[in-house]
C-alpha cells in the first residue's frame, strides 16, 4: 500500500511542477511544424519551456471555453477567436491577424484524375472528397463557403468526408481512401506524396486569416506577451514563409493593458 | 441388433498388452472377456475406471490393442483409434452424467437415430417397462431421486443399442435399501436384453449377485481372471 | 424525437445488433476450442484475440484502416474485384464494432463453455453423437446463460463504440454517424442542446439494452 501512495504523490507532484513553469500554446493543426520549430528556437534562446497543443481550431476553442489552461491561442479562422472574445476569454488588445493561407484541391499521387477547378469534383469518378468538418473545422468551413459561393455545395455534400482537422483530411487523401481533398497550400510543404490538382484563387476564394492572441486564463501574461512578440520576429517570420504561409501583419498589437 | 451374438457369452472383448501410465502405477492388462456379465473388481485406485475409459475410447492407451469381436477399437502400434462415437458402447459412468437440460424422455432417446420412441432399434416400451421408467418420462432430471436417475442412465445407454454395456459402480452411490431394490433391475437388464456387460465394482456381494466372470485388478495389474463362485476367486483368501 | 435522432438510434442499434451477430460464427467455435483443447500456438491466438481490448481503440481503428482501406490488403481486393468500398461506409462501422466487441464475447463464452461438465460431452459421444451435434445439443444449451451474458456485453460495447469507428468509418451524417459520434460532433461544434438531448437518448438506449439483457439471462436461469 505504501509504495502506491508514494508513487501517486510523486506523480502528481511532477505533473503540477511541469504545469507551473510552462507556457502553453494552442495552435491550429496546420501550424504544427512551424510552431514546433519556433518553440524550439524560443526555448533555446530564453530557456522558457513552451508546450504546443495542435489540433483543429474548433477543438481548441472548445477546450479553452471549458477551462483548459492555455496562454496563447493561434487559430485558423477569425470565427473561433471571435467566439472566445465574446466569451470574455481573450486579451483583445493582444489580438492580431498574423498569417494568411489559401486552399488547394489535392489528389493521391497516383491519381489520374484531372481536376482543373472545383466544378470537376462533381464528376462521378470522384466518390469521396475529404475536408475538415465543414460544421466546425476552419479548413472545412472555408471549403464549404467557397463551394456554396460557386453553387456546388449541394452536389458535393453527399460525398464529402468530414474530418476532425485539415491534417486528417490530408491523411485521407494520402492513403487513397479519398479521391480528392481540400487542404491548405501550406500543408503541401508537409507531404509531397499528394498532387496539387488546383489552387483556389480569385475573388470568390475564401480569405483565410490566422489570428493570434494572449488568453485571459494565462497564468503569466507577461511571459505570454514576450512569446507573442517573438512570433513577429524575423527568425519566426522566415520559418512561417518557409512553411508556406502568407505574412499579414508585421507587428503585434502594441497595447498590453486590457 | 442388440448384443449382436446371443450365443453363450456374447461377443468377446480382447485386451492385449493394454498399457497406460498413471502417476502412481502403470496399468498393464491382457485378458479376453467373454461372459454375459464380467465384473471388474478391485480396491479403489486399482485402475478399474481407467480401464473402462480405455475401452470407451475416452482415453488412449500408451500401448496395446483393444478389440471387440472382430472390430479393432485401438491398436497403438498401428496407430489405429476408432472414435468414441463409432464404437457403439453404452457407458454409464459413476456420476451418471444425465443431461440436466433435457427431460427424461429426451435423455433416453438421445442415443437413438430418430429421437422418437416409434423407431428405436431396441424396443422403447420394453426398456421403459423393465426399468419402470414410464411414469418418469416427462419429468426433469433435477426432480429425480438417486435410484430413478440410475435407471434413466441405464435406459439411455441401453436404448442406443450398444454391443457392450459398461457400468461403473452402478450401485455405488445408493444406500443399502436402494441397492437391494435396484439390483433386480440390473438382473432384468442382463436377462432380458442380452447385451454383454462389464460391471465395475469394489463390492464383492454385487459381483457375486450378478456376474459370472471376474477380472481382478490391483494397482493396474491383473491379479486374477476367472469364474465367480466357490471354485473361483474369493477376496478374503486372496488378501484383498 | 426528431427524425434525425430516431435514425441515429435505429442505425446505432442496428449496427450493434448486426455486429454482435457477426461475432458468433467465429466467436463460438473459437471460444469452445479455447475452452476444451490445447493446441500449438494457443497462447498466441489468445493474445491476439485480446488485442482490441488492450490496445487504445483508435490504435485498433488505425489497424483496421490499414487493412480495409482502398490500398489495404483486404480493402484493395474488395475494391478492385467486387467494386466494394468498406471504409467510410456502414460496413466499416460494422467491422469496427464487431472487432472491438469480439474479445469480450469470446472471453465470456469461453468461461461459459469451461463451466459445462466435460463428462456430459463425453457421454454424449459414447451415445453416438458427432462433435457438431454434441456442441449444439449439449454444450451450447448448458452454456446458454453465459453465452447470452457475453452477447449482452458485446452489444453494450458495440453501442458505445467510438475510437475505432471514427478512424475507419468517419462521422458522415446519415451514413456512418452513430450516437457516440454524433454526441462528439455536437460538442465539438458547440451544439450543446443537441449534445444533451443525444446524451439523454443514449442513456435510455443503454438502460433498455442492459435491462432486456438481464431479463433474458434470468429467464434462461429458470429453464436450465
Amino acid at each position: 500500500m505504501k509504495p502506491l501512495v508514494i508513487f501517486v504523490f510523486l506523480a502528481v507532484g511532477w505533473l503540477l511542477r511541469v504545469e507551473a513553469a510552462n507556457l502553453t500554446v494552442f495552435a491550429a493543426s496546420s501550424l504544427v511544424e512551424a510552431m514546433s520549430e519556433i518553440d524550439r528556437m524560443y526555448e533555446a534562446e530564453t530557456h522558457q519551456s513552451v508546450t504546443l497543443n495542435a489540433a483543429g481550431s474548433s477543438t481548441l476553442a472548445r477546450q479553452i471555453k471549458a477551462g483548459a489552461p492555455a496562454d496563447i491561442f493561434f487559430s485558423a479562422d477569425e470565427a473561433k477567436m471571435d467566439e472566445l472574445e465574446k466569451a470574455g476569454l481573450v486579451l483583445s488588445a493582444t489580438r492580431t491577424n498574423r498569417l494568411g493561407n489559401s486552399l488547394v484541391i489535392v489528389v493521391p499521387s497516383d491519381s489520374t484524375l484531372k481536376i482543373a477547378s472545383a466544378v470537376d469534383l462533381l464528376r462521378p469518378e470522384i466518390k469521396w472528397v475529404a475536408m475538415g468538418d465543414p460544421a466546425a473545422v476552419p479548413a472545412g468551413i472555408y471549403a464549404r463557403e467557397y463551394l456554396t459561393q460557386m453553387g456546388l455545395w449541394e452536389a458535393i455534400k453527399p460525398k464529402h468526408l468530414p474530418m476532425q482537422d485539415v491534417r486528417a483530411a490530408l491523411a485521407t487523401v494520402l492513403s487513397g481512401n479519398a479521391d480528392a481533398g481540400f487542404i491548405y497550400k501550406s500543408d503541401l510543404k508537409v507531404s509531397n506524396k499528394v498532387k496539387v490538382a488546383c489552387e483556389i484563387a480569385g475573388d470568390k476564394a475564401p480569405k483565410i486569416r490566422y489570428p493570434v492572441a494572449v488568453l485571459k486564463s494565462s497564468h503569466d501574461p507577461a511571459a505570454a506577451q514576450k512569446f507573442l512578440a517573438y512570433l513577429f520576429s524575423p527568425p519566426a517570420e522566415e520559418i512561417f514563409r518557409n512553411r508556406g504561409f502568407e505574412i499579414l501583419a508585421n507587428s503585434p498589437a502594441t497595447k498590453t493593458t486590457q | 441388433m442388440v448384443g449382436a451374438k446371443t450365443r453363450e457369452g456374447g461377443v468377446s472383448l480382447q485386451l492385449d498388452q493394454v498399457r497406460l501410465d498413471r502417476p502412481d502405477f502403470q496399468l498393464h492388462v491382457t485378458a479376453q472377456l467373454n461372459a454375459p456379465v464380467t465384473a471388474i473388481f478391485g480396491p479403489s485406485g486399482a485402475g478399474k475406471t481407467t480401464l473402462i475409459e480405455l475401452v470407451t475410447g475416452l482415453r488412449r492407451p500408451t500401448g496395446g490393442t483393444i478389440r471387440l469381436g472382430s472390430d479393432v477399437f485401438c491398436d497403438h502400434s498401428r496407430r489405429i483409434h476408432l472414435p468414441v462415437r463409432k464404437r457403439r458402447i453404452g457407458y454409464v459412468p459413476q456420476d451418471l452424467a444425465l443431461f440436466p437440460h433435457l427431460s427424461v424422455r429426451q435423455n433416453l432417446l438421445f442415443g437413438t437415430p430418430h429421437k422418437t420412441e416409434l423407431k428405436t432399434p431396441v424396443d422403447f416400451a420394453h426398456v421403459t417397462a423393465v426399468l419402470e421408467l414410464d411414469v418418469l418420462e416427462n419429468r426433469r432430471v433435477p426432480e429425480l431421486s438417486g435410484g430413478e436417475r440410475q435407471r434413466v442412465a441405464l435406459g439411455r445407454a441401453l436404448l442406443s443399442s450398444p454391443r457392450l454395456l459398461l457400468l461403473d459402480e452402478p450401485l455405488g452411490s445408493l444406500d443399502l435399501e436402494l441397492k437391494r431394490r435396484t439390483l433386480p433391475f440390473l438382473r432384468r437388464l442382463r436377462d432380458e436384453f442380452h447385451v454383454p456387460m462389464l460391471y465395475v465394482s469394489h463390492d464383492w456381494a454385487e459381483v457375486e449377485a450378478l456376474c459370472t466372470e471376474v477380472l481382478v485388478l490391483d494397482r493396474g495389474r491383473v491379479k486374477y481372471h476367472g469364474l465367480v463362485g466357490p471354485a473361483g476367486f474369493e477376496p478374503a483368501t486372496k488378501g484383498l | 424525437m426528431p427524425y434525425e435522432d430516431l435514425y441515429l438510434v435505429g442505425f446505432t442499434a442496428l449496427m450493434a445488433s448486426l455486429g454482435t451477430l457477426a461475432i458468433l460464427p467465429l466467436g463460438l467455435p473459437l471460444a469452445w476450442l479455447l475452452a476444451r483443447h490445447q493446441w500449438p500456438g494457443k497462447t498466441l491466438v489468445e493474445t491476439f484475440i485480446s488485442l482490441p481490448l488492450v490496445l487504445p481503440p483508435v490504435a485498433t481503428g488505425l489497424l483496421l484502416l490499414q487493412l480495409l482501406g482502398r490500398r489495404g490488403v483486404l480493402g484493395r481486393f474488395l475494391h478492385e474485384t467486387l467494386g466494394m468500398d468498406v471504409v467510410f461506409t456502414w460496413r466499416a462501422v460494422l467491422a469496427a464494432v464487431a472487432v472491438m466487441s469480439f474479445p469480450l464475447f469470446v472471453r465470456s463464452a469461453r468461461v461459459a463453455f469451461e463451466e459445462v461438465n466435460p463428462r456430459l460431452e463425453q457421454v454424449a459421444s459414447t451415445l453416438g453423437a458427432s462433435t457438431w451435434r454434441i456442441f449444439w445439443a449439449v454444450t451450447v444449451p448448458l452454456a446458454g446463460r453465459g453465452l447470452i451474458a457475453g452477447m449482452i456485453l458485446a452489444f453494450a460495447r458495440a453501442l458505445g463504440e467510438f475510437g475505432a469507428t471514427i478512424m475507419v468509418a468517419g462521422n458522415i451524417p446519415g451514413q456512418t454517424s452513430t450516437l457516440s459520434l454524433a454526441i462528439y460532433q455536437a460538442v465539438e461544434t458547440g451544439q450543446d442542446d443537441r449534445a444533451w438531448r443525444l446524451l439523454g437518448i443514449s442513456v435510455a438506449v443503454a438502460f433498455s439494452a442492459v435491462f432486456i439483457g438481464e431479463w433474458l439471462v434470468r429467464k434462461r436461469g429458470r429453464v436450465a
